[in-house]
């Protein structure tokens, strides 16, 4: 489905991702944690090549592409084939919720707009926004912008929908929202690559957590194998830091 | 012996008098500055995408530019094209003797403009925070159709009242066109002025003039500007 090999970028002399091989089976929710400027916001902008890599290769579905070289085509060809949900939503300002959904549709893959306009409404729906298709992002709360991004990435039906922090920028109170539409197309089969802080969030729909520190994957494995059974000391103190109370053993 | 005094100063009823005689020439004055506009947008567009892209070369040329044109008064810049233009085209063998003085006005005042411009549409198009950006690219779509769809229709929102600005500043900067010679409201005022030995209320006349026509801009670029922000994200 997704295979990363030998994934390096530096920015200047900041080396941030220093030779990561990942590789996600479809239907697969991985999640990824670790501290600030491990590199894993990096990888993930890597994939949809908002962020150039210098070196390396992915084979995402039939596609295969080297990194550095990587023509514009190639680019396009993947960033079809994936969809990206923002820490800061980032909905398109002067489009209602359902010309947000619609946009990647009708401009990118050219579906006829009676299509395009049915599928952006099935999927607000999905996401608990029937009531909003004509209103726009001035006017939604947080949670609510971030469900239509999450409508917006799943309209496009892509091979895998990458998750930058999608919670991060949100009130306390409108996490759980966002965190229970996540949950709702992960158990839908759907493929998920989540960096994220949400630690029992991780915990609950993750089929494998990677822990990155440093520009590497430190470990990996289930959450149960990650949270109770950690083998790297960098990791254990890593959840110690942050889930206190995954630290014990049961 | 007052009445004849004050008659003698400033006579209101000339104005009056005047002002018919001024609008049969207000289509030359509107006429120079939409079509300045029209070519100051256009090149404003050109030098602030280049400008964007860093483009190497013209970076350079176009910051000298602005700085030239925004730095020297525009009565220089007449003269400079007025004579100089003829002259560097002569020396390559065209000959543009010929040409209308507007022509000159136009290309004058259009290149005033852009400079202008050029740098509130760089600041507008850079102001879309690059999160729009991104998200279009993450979608598939096309940096020209990122550009047109999204980035575009934000930035013309921005930068609209910055503009419609500019567009009163040229229309007060026309009233020296006159200076060329040819005939708009102000050099209307001029003749009038030196026929009648009655200057002042020929000019104040022009002064009404351009003070109703900048009002109606200034009513116009209002309406569009709300218009624009209903439609372009329902505020």
């Amino acid at each position: 489905m997704i295979k990363i090999t030998d994934i390096h970028k530096a920015f200047g002399k900041n080396e941030v991702l220093k030779g990561i091989d990942v590789e996600v089976a479809k239907g697969e929710v991985i999640v990824i944690i670790g501290p600030s400027g491990s590199g894993k916001t990096t990888l993930l902008r890597c994939i949809n090549f908002l962020e150039k890599a210098d070196s390396g290769k992915m084979t995402l579905g039939s596609t295969q592409v080297a990194f550095k070289h990587a023509t514009s085509k190639e680019i396009l060809a993947i960033r079809r084939q994936t969809a990206m949900v923002f820490q800061s939503y980032n909905l398109f300002n002067n489009k209602t919720a359902l010309e947000n959904v619609m946009e990647g549709l009708v401009t990118a893959r050219k579906v006829p707009l009676r299509q395009a306009a049915e599928i952006g409404k099935n999927m607000l729906d999905k996401v608990g926004l029937a009531d909003k298709h004509n209103a726009y992002p001035s006017r939604l709360s947080g949670g609510q912008q971030q469900r239509v991004g999450i409508a917006r990435a799943l309209a496009l039906n892509p091979e895998v929908i990458l998750f930058d922090e999608p919670t991060s920028a949100l009130d306390p109170t409108l996490v759980s929202e966002v965190l229970a539409v996540m949950k709702k197309i992960a158990q839908e089969g759907i493929t998920m690559i989540v960096v994220t802080h949400e630690m029992s969030f991780a915990y609950d729909i993750a089929n494998r957590i990677l822990f990155m520190d440093g520009g590497v994957i430190v470990e990996q494995g289930t959450p149960k194998d990650l949270f109770v059974n950690a083998k790297e000391e960098r990791t254990k103190q890593f959840l110690k830091r942050i889930v206190p109370e995954w630290s014990y053993n049961i | 012996m007052w009445g004849e005094a004050m008659e003698g100063f400033f006579n209101i009823s000339l104005v009056v008098e005047a002002l018919p005689q001024l609008l049969t020439r207000l289509h030359i004055t509107l006429f120079l500055v939409v079509a300045a506009t029209i070519l100051g947008i256009v090149a404003g567009i050109i030098i602030a995408l280049l400008r964007i892209y860093r483009i190497p070369g013209f970076n350079q040329i176009s910051l000298l530019y602005i700085s030239f044109m925004r730095g020297t008064p525009i009565i220089v810049q007449m003269f400079i094209v007025y004579y100089g233009l003829p002259a560097i085209l002569s020396s390559v063998g065209i000959n543009i003797n010929r040409w209308d003085k507007m022509i000159f006005l136009i290309l004058t005042y259009g290149l005033n403009m852009a400079a202008f411009l050029a740098e509130i549409i760089r600041a507008a198009i850079v102001s879309v925070p690059i999160g729009q950006t991104e998200a279009a690219y993450a979608v598939g779509m096309t940096r020209l159709q990122t550009f047109w769809r999204i980035i575009a229709p934000q930035a013309v929102l921005m930068g609209l009242p910055s503009i419609g600005i500019n567009i009163v500043g040229l229309l007060q900067d026309s009233s020296i066109a006159f200076l060329l010679g040819i005939v708009d409201v102000m050099g209307k005022a001029r003749a009038i002025g030196a026929n009648t030995y009655h200057s002042l209320e020929a000019y104040v006349g022009a002064a009404v003039i351009f003070l109703v026509i900048t009002l109606l801009l200034e009513k116009v670029c209002a309406t569009i500007e709300r218009r624009l922000t209903m439609k372009i994200i329902g505020d």
